[in-house]
């Protein structure tokens, strides 16, 4: 008779404060009803208050892995780039956010983690083996990403020029990514401001492309960011 | 008593002078342990003093979480059960994967709640009704998925975490429909801790013999031995009190419920060290400092709460005289 296969969870044996932290970390019934809970009234919020429209849903793959990229202005853009996915989805999708801003106050972290699921991108030393981990867990597990590849938000609303960590990761594969623009974003929160005004938001998803050709090295990292930074500018414009 | 004073009453917490003894012996434990500490100081190394630190640190709260809701009344003892019997499910879930089936899991917390609700209602059948009814229950909400490969694996674990956690454990808290209830449970909790102590240092002073080396190598022969006489003689003195007035209180079985207590509180450290070892993981969590997870300090009660409850309610009948139940009896 073979042996049963055992996974028990990425993050057991880690403290709740570094099992927050950590690119291992899964959800739990607790965690996963409070996405549940926060997605919902997530969504309820950017549709009553922001009168959210999505543009080109059908866009979106139906199973992950995906990855959704799109322009960053506003700490909105993770809560509205995710708004659209499928609920039953919710405990698969992660935005990756950044670990100095989110997962450095343990009462944040904790709340980065259990509500809105996000993992943490160390900006000032994110190594190889941490892109390499996540590249292991999207094709994996599968999940979704959702990130944001100028690496900050921009302070004028204009499109700053996407990074090639986000080629590390996915050139090579063959991994779907969905380039959106979201429209309005900046004017709602805009990086001054700590409370959000009413202003219409719309997302428009892209078609998904895929870099299974790209070579892992710098000038494919590169073409990956470029071709990437095209598809989501051309959104803008349509 | 009525049902309500029993349930919600700390007047009569010290009436049993079992639960004086014990509660009295557990505070001066908790009193000399960090003034030995403190006395010995640097004399012994730095890491082995953290550790002792916090293990003395883990043993003042899980003391406090335990002995606490036992002293207030039954309803709280019940919930206190309630809630180690899901921390134990998470653990054992997020250890095994099962956590990752959510409507398994979810059947599971909703067993173990139906237990507890079945325990607070003193309805001893609806208790032992959920067990089989829950595993039906988990056995479908499996097929939901419409995923047959890894079925059994799933189910089978299910079943065991809701056996294990839901059914074994709720059996403890179900000794809380005694009228007796606080020197009987501290009783066996003691029990089974001291079980643990006594076959540390039996084990360390006399052990060379592994008794199953594979499974878990610092269990001695000489210390289960050990372990096993010490406990005895321990249930047998509180027993003497504790069932005083009734069949139990006879000395042949005290001697068949202390080695009861010892024998199956050392299978079940064996059967989690099992469930460990095949797991590949050294401890169950980090949620007691010092200690590991929960499930790595009460694995010895988990299968010996079924055991002594049954044990005693065959010969005195656990919540004999007690109106049963209390809260879904209309009219």
């Amino acid at each position: 008779m073979d042996d049963w296969n055992y996974k028990p969870a990425g993050d057991l044996g880690l403290s709740h404060d570094e099992a927050f932290k950590s690119l291992k970390r899964e959800s739990g019934l607790i965690a996963t009803a409070l996405h549940w809970i926060w997605w919902s009234f997530v969504r309820a919020y950017l549709v009553l208050w922001h009168r959210l429209k999505v543009e080109g849903r059908e866009n979106l793959p139906k199973v992950p892995p995906f990855v959704l990229v799109a322009n960053h202005s506003s700490h909105l853009d993770a809560l509205v780039l995710a708004a659209p996915l499928d609920l039953r989805l919710r405990d698969q999708i992660f935005p990756i956010a950044a670990g100095d801003v989110f997962f450095t106050n343990p009462a944040i972290s904790a709340f980065a983690a259990l509500m809105l699921n996000a993992l943490p991108m160390w900006r000032k030393n994110c190594g190889p083996h941490a892109l390499a981990e996540l590249k292991r867990r999207l094709i994996e597990e599968p999940c979704c990403y959702i990130l944001f590849p100028e690496g900050q938000r921009s302070r004028t609303g204009e499109m700053l020029p996407f990074k090639a960590g986000l080629g590390m990761m996915l050139a090579g594969t063959n991994v779907p990514i969905v380039p959106c623009y979201l429209d309005g974003c900046f004017q709602a929160l805009r990086p001054e401001t700590h409370w959000p005004v009413r202003h219409p938001i719309t997302i428009r998803i892209g078609r998904p492309l895929t870099f299974a050709d790209a070579p892992n090295r710098r000038e494919g990292w590169e073409q990956v960011a470029n071709e990437l930074q095209a598809a989501v500018k051309a959104l803008r414009t349509e | 008593m009525s049902p309500y004073e029993r349930l919600f009453s700390p007047a009569h917490a010290f009436e049993h002078p079992v639960t004086v003894w014990l509660t009295v012996a557990l505070g001066v434990a908790l009193t000399v342990s960090p003034l030995v500490l403190l006395t010995l100081g640097r004399r012994i190394a730095e890491t082995r003093r953290q550790r002792l630190w916090s293990r003395w640190r883990s043993w003042l709260v899980l003391t406090l979480l335990l002995v606490g809701p036992i002293l207030l009344g039954a309803a709280w003892t019940i919930v206190a059960i309630c809630v180690l019997s899901l921390l134990c499910y998470r653990e054992y879930a997020r250890a095994t994967g099962l956590f990752r089936e959510k409507a398994i899991s979810l059947t599971i917390v909703v067993g173990i709640l139906l237990i507890t609700f079945a325990t607070m209602d003193n309805w001893y059948r609806l208790f032992m009704a959920l067990t089989p009814l829950t595993i039906t229950l988990i056995l479908t909400v499996a097929l939901f998925a419409d995923r047959p490969q890894g079925y059994i694996q799933r189910t089978a674990l299910g079943v065991l975490g809701f056996v294990l956690f839901g059914h074994g454990l709720g059996h403890l808290g179900h000794l809380a429909n005694d009228v007796n209830f606080r020197p009987l449970i501290l009783m066996v909790l003691v029990a089974a801790e001291m079980n643990v102590v006594f076959s540390y240092f039996v084990g360390r002073t006399l052990g060379h013999v592994p008794l199953c080396p594979n499974t878990s190598p610092k269990v001695t022969v000489a210390g289960v031995l050990g372990g096993l006489v010490l406990t005895t003689m321990l249930v047998m003195l509180l027993g003497t009190s504790v069932f005083r007035g009734t069949e139990l209180a006879n000395w042949h079985h005290l001697i068949v419920l202390g080695i009861l207590i010892s024998v199956v509180g050392q299978l079940g450290a064996l059967i989690f060290a099992s469930i460990k070892r095949d797991l590949g993981i050294k401890d169950f969590d980090v949620t007691i400092p010092g200690h590991g997870g929960l499930l790595d300090r009460f694995d010895r009660i988990v299968p010996m709460a079924a055991v002594v409850f049954h044990y005693v309610n065959y010969f005195v009948g656990v919540g004999a005289g007690q109106q049963v139940r209390i809260w879904t009896t209309f009219g």
